[in-house]
């Protein structure tokens, strides 16, 4: 293996003159070929045409202690070896035109010699690897020699592969194991396919300033894991501004993008005054879209323009509103589904999935169970105030239940979340037993079960769309009208049957409607999706 | 085929000189020879770049294939050919010894088959090393009574760290072997000081002239101070002794931070205890004949007491030549050293 340095003529260091007493001082180019435990096979010595003698001069001196070495000069001009752009452009020149034979050379860069800006651009080009090297670096020793005058000083090799270097690769790996724990939330979790998962959106979340989305199934975590990706960004000082989550279900007609994008006095009826809107509170920062495939197509279409341009026009105005943000989107609809049947932009779509990510239900990571009863232990005991623990015989009947088939976690990491808050609340001074845990499975055994016969209760078909808490949270107003609905889902034979139906009255008044998207919005206020409502039938 | 020889490369004082040794019976026994653990246990250990030269050089010389001839290497295997006389040309790198690369090819341009000529360039005065007039004014003569007719022309000295030393070997294969003996009793005398300085202030030498001249006794007319021409600055003083024998030279090098009259006294301390020993061959002249004396078929000398160096030395030597060897001391320190060849 030969060993060829590159290096550059140093117009300082080197340059010591023509008299005796060079030899006497430290060159790093010359230096560097002075060492009896290291061999310098080939000398790329480039230097500025205006050092042409100085540096045919130097190449004398090295030859005369290193018979062993070819020296080639090389003519490399910098106009100004300060300027970057410049120094940059002509190292990389030569990098690409250089015949590199890895196979039989090694290859050096002699970074001591040359402008600070130079080594910026040695360094770049070798840890790009244009420069298939490591580098090299001299220096004098630091006392005045007192035996033998060793004027060579000394070398030290830097390989930019950081995998070398077990201590740097194993704070790296400390760091990522942080960042992991922490997109986890501290959750030992063991499902492989989820690991390997959140180790993929790490990755992109801490190189990648691209949209993400996360798809999967209510309740499967991704508006936690979208604030988790928001907050491990900023903590690494990639972002400084806020989050701003949505559900874009939430959102509708002219106030959709008045929300959004944000309106100027006298807008419309009722704009008293300007309204910054959503893009723009998130401007620095990150902003959170969850159920994207609710959002209409004229808001669809300016969101787009606003990730590509940064810029969107607020409603009532033609001057354009700049905001610069990072967009995380979620959905537990199929949005190629979406866009074959027009409601969703295909380029839009194109734009937010390049980092797509599909976050499993609690049912196909049951070994992940546990881990998270330990986490919603520790949440419940936060919010009462009390230190929740669940007795081992209890924790047991727990995960008996959990892992078995039967148990289908429907509204997945909520169900589980609710079935904890509730034991926790029922159990007295915070100790969960046998009789809480059987009575929250059979709870939760009875709002995943099908009713033996439809329309028997019509609030009971309630039950098995929402989870104990959703339901809590209902007016009776609303339970009465989303059972209906939840009946009429059953029924019809597909979406836009079951809006026919739903919207019988309103729609024949309407020039166009859309009952299907009037319907997949109601249902999603209640986090539901059709699928899932009409799947029961 | 002779059979490989296996040379531990750390044994005894473990250093460059059984390297060398090796390489040099090797070719001339024309037995293929293993050194392993080369230089095992120095802070930098393995093939150095000046061990590299040598080994490069007696490879060209001999016709050998080399294994493991590659820098901080500590395994190499060296298969020599036919030794062939001829031209050569040597550069050592570092400012590194041209004389050790001459002492390890010598003893095969000897046994060769016509007459050489070799350039030699790097430094011939290295620290650490024989120097050229060593080399010239001992250790030829020397040779030359043992039958060999060779003669050395220095061309430049070199000297650490510029190097940019020259000298041309000029040699013929010894016909017949006159075996050395200096055993009789022949106490060296100081016949002169010699102080070289190149590009540096000429009062260097003259200190060290009158440090050691008025140490040793040394008459003026016996001292010299000598300006001469090299690429970079240097600096040695020798001490030249003599006896019936022959020649002998004590040797000190100048160097940056060390005052003229401490690199002097350097060299009094020396040539005093060579004196007081009572001996016409000095431990370094020892070292370097015997291979010589091997090649010799015997020969023996009085000296000092057996250095590891030379120990080492002889050990190697006897892995390739079968060699009886007898050391007796007297109760003064004095060894007289015989060495018999077997065969």
């Amino acid at each position: 293996m030969k060993r060829v340095v590159f290096g550059y003529y140093g117009a300082t260091l080197d340059a010591i003159g023509r008299g005796e007493k060079r030899w006497q001082k430290w060159r790093p180019s010359v230096s560097l070929c002075q060492h009896d435990d290291f061999l310098v096979d080939r000398f790329e010595l480039l230097h500025d045409r205006r050092n042409t003698r100085a540096a045919t001069a130097l190449a004398e001196d090295v030859l005369q202690v290193s018979p062993e070495t070819d020296v080639r000069l090389r003519v490399l001009d910098f106009r100004d070896p300060w300027d970057f752009e410049e120094v940059f452009a002509g190292l990389h020149q030569l990098a690409r035109g250089y015949a590199f034979d890895q196979e039989r050379e090694e290859y050096l860069v002699h970074i001591t010699t040359g402008t600070h800006v130079m080594q910026i651009c040695w360094f770049l080009l070798t840890e790009s690897r244009h420069f298939p090297a490591k580098l090299i670096q001299t220096s004098p020793l630091r006392r005045e020699p007192r035996e033998g005058g060793d004027v060579a000083g000394t070398y030290r090799v830097i390989d930019l592969d950081l995998s070398r270097y077990d201590s740097l690769a194993k704070r790296f790996g400390e760091e990522r194991e942080e960042s992991l724990d922490f997109l986890k939330s501290g959750i030992k979790t063991r499902n492989a396919a989820f690991n390997q998962l959140i180790e993929g959106i790490e990755r992109v979340a801490l190189r990648s300033r691209e949209p993400i989305l996360l798809t999967g199934p209510t309740g499967a975590g991704k508006s936690q894991l979208a604030a988790r990706i928001y907050q491990l960004r900023k903590s690494r000082g990639f972002i400084k501004g806020p989050l701003v989550e949505v559900n874009c279900a939430t959102l509708r007609g002219d106030g959709a993008m008045s929300a959004l994008f944000g309106h100027v006095k006298g807008a419309f009826t009722g704009a008293a005054s300007d309204r910054k809107g959503l893009l723009r509170a998130a401007d620095g920062g990150t902003l959170f879209l969850d159920e994207i495939g609710e959002l209409g197509l004229d808001e669809q279409a300016m969101l787009l323009r606003a990730i590509e341009e940064k810029r969107f026009l607020p409603v009532g105005t033609d001057k354009e509103a700049r905001s610069d943000f990072e967009l995380i989107a979620g959905t537990n609809q199929d949005l190629a589904e979406a866009v074959a049947a027009g409601r969703f932009r295909e380029d839009l779509l194109a734009r937010i999935q390049l980092w797509s990510f599909e976050l499993p239900g609690l049912a196909a990571r049951r070994e992940d169970i546990e881990p998270n009863l330990d986490y919603e232990l520790s949440r419940a005991s936060e919010r009462l105030g009390t230190h929740v623990t669940l007795n081992s015989e209890a924790r047991a009947r727990f995960l008996e239940f959990a892992v078995s088939p039967s148990a289908s976690w429907r509204g997945n990491f909520r169900d589980l979340n609710a079935a904890v808050l509730r034991m926790s609340t029922l159990a007295a001074a915070g100790r969960i037993d046998v009789a809480h845990v059987h009575d929250e499975t059979e709870r939760l055994a009875r709002s995943w079960r099908r009713p033996r016969a439809p329309g028997d209760d019509p609030l009971a078909l309630l039950g098995e769309v929402l989870t104990q808490a959703q339901r809590a949270d209902l007016d009776p107003f609303d339970a009465v009208q989303l059972a209906e609905v939840v009946r009429v889902c059953r029924t019809a034979s597909s979406l836009s049957d079951a809006g026919r139906q739903l919207f019988a009255v309103s729609r024949t008044k309407k020039k166009s409607s859309n009952d299907a998207d009037r319907l997949r919005k109601y249902l999603a206020r209640f986090g539901l999706r059709w699928e899932e409502v009409a799947a029961r039938a | 085929m002779t059979s490989e020889r296996h040379i531990d490369g750390s044994q005894g004082e473990g250093g460059g000189q059984v390297l060398r040794t090796s390489l040099a019976l090797s070719a001339i026994t024309g037995t293929p020879v293993r050194v392993t653990r080369v230089r095992a246990g120095r802070s930098k250990s393995g093939l150095l770049r000046q061990h590299l030269t040598a080994l490069r050089a007696a490879a060209e010389i001999s016709g050998a294939r080399v294994e493991g001839d590659e820098l901080g290497s500590q395994t190499l295997r060296f298969t020599p050919g036919r030794v062939r006389a001829g031209r050569y040309h040597f550069a050592v790198g570092t400012a590194g010894s041209a004389c050790l690369v001459c002492q390890t090819v010598l003893p095969m341009l000897l046994m060769a088959d016509g007459p050489s000529e070799v350039v030699f360039e790097g430094g011939t005065h290295a620290m650490g090393a024989p120097s050229f007039d060593f080399f010239a004014r001992v250790f030829v003569p020397l040779l030359r009574r043992m039958g060999a007719e060779l003669e050395v022309t220095l061309e430049r000295h070199g000297f650490y760290p510029a190097g940019g030393g020259r000298f041309v070997l000029r040699v013929q294969p010894v016909r017949a072997w006159t075996p050395l003996s200096l055993v009789e009793p022949a106490p060296l005398r100081v016949t002169g000081l010699t102080a070289l300085v190149a590009n540096l202030p000429f009062v260097v030498a003259q200190r060290e002239l009158a440090h050691a001249g008025d140490a040793l006794g040394v008459p003026a007319e016996l001292r010299r101070g000598m300006g001469v021409k090299s690429p970079g600055p240097g600096n040695v003083l020798m001490v030249e002794l003599a006896s019936e024998h022959g020649t002998e030279q004590v040797t000190a090098f100048g160097r940056r931070g060390v005052s003229a009259e401490a690199v002097a006294q350097g060299a009094v301390v020396e040539t005093e205890a060579l004196l007081r020993a009572g001996v016409s061959v000095g431990p370094h002249l020892a070292d370097q004949l015997l291979l010589p004396m091997a090649l010799a078929g015997g020969g023996a000398l009085r000296t000092t007491p057996l250095t590891l160096h030379s120990r080492t030395n002889l050990a190697v030597i006897q892995q390739f030549m079968p060699l009886s060897i007898s050391d007796e001391a007297d109760g003064s320190g004095v060894t007289t050293l015989t060495l018999r060849g077997t065969a």
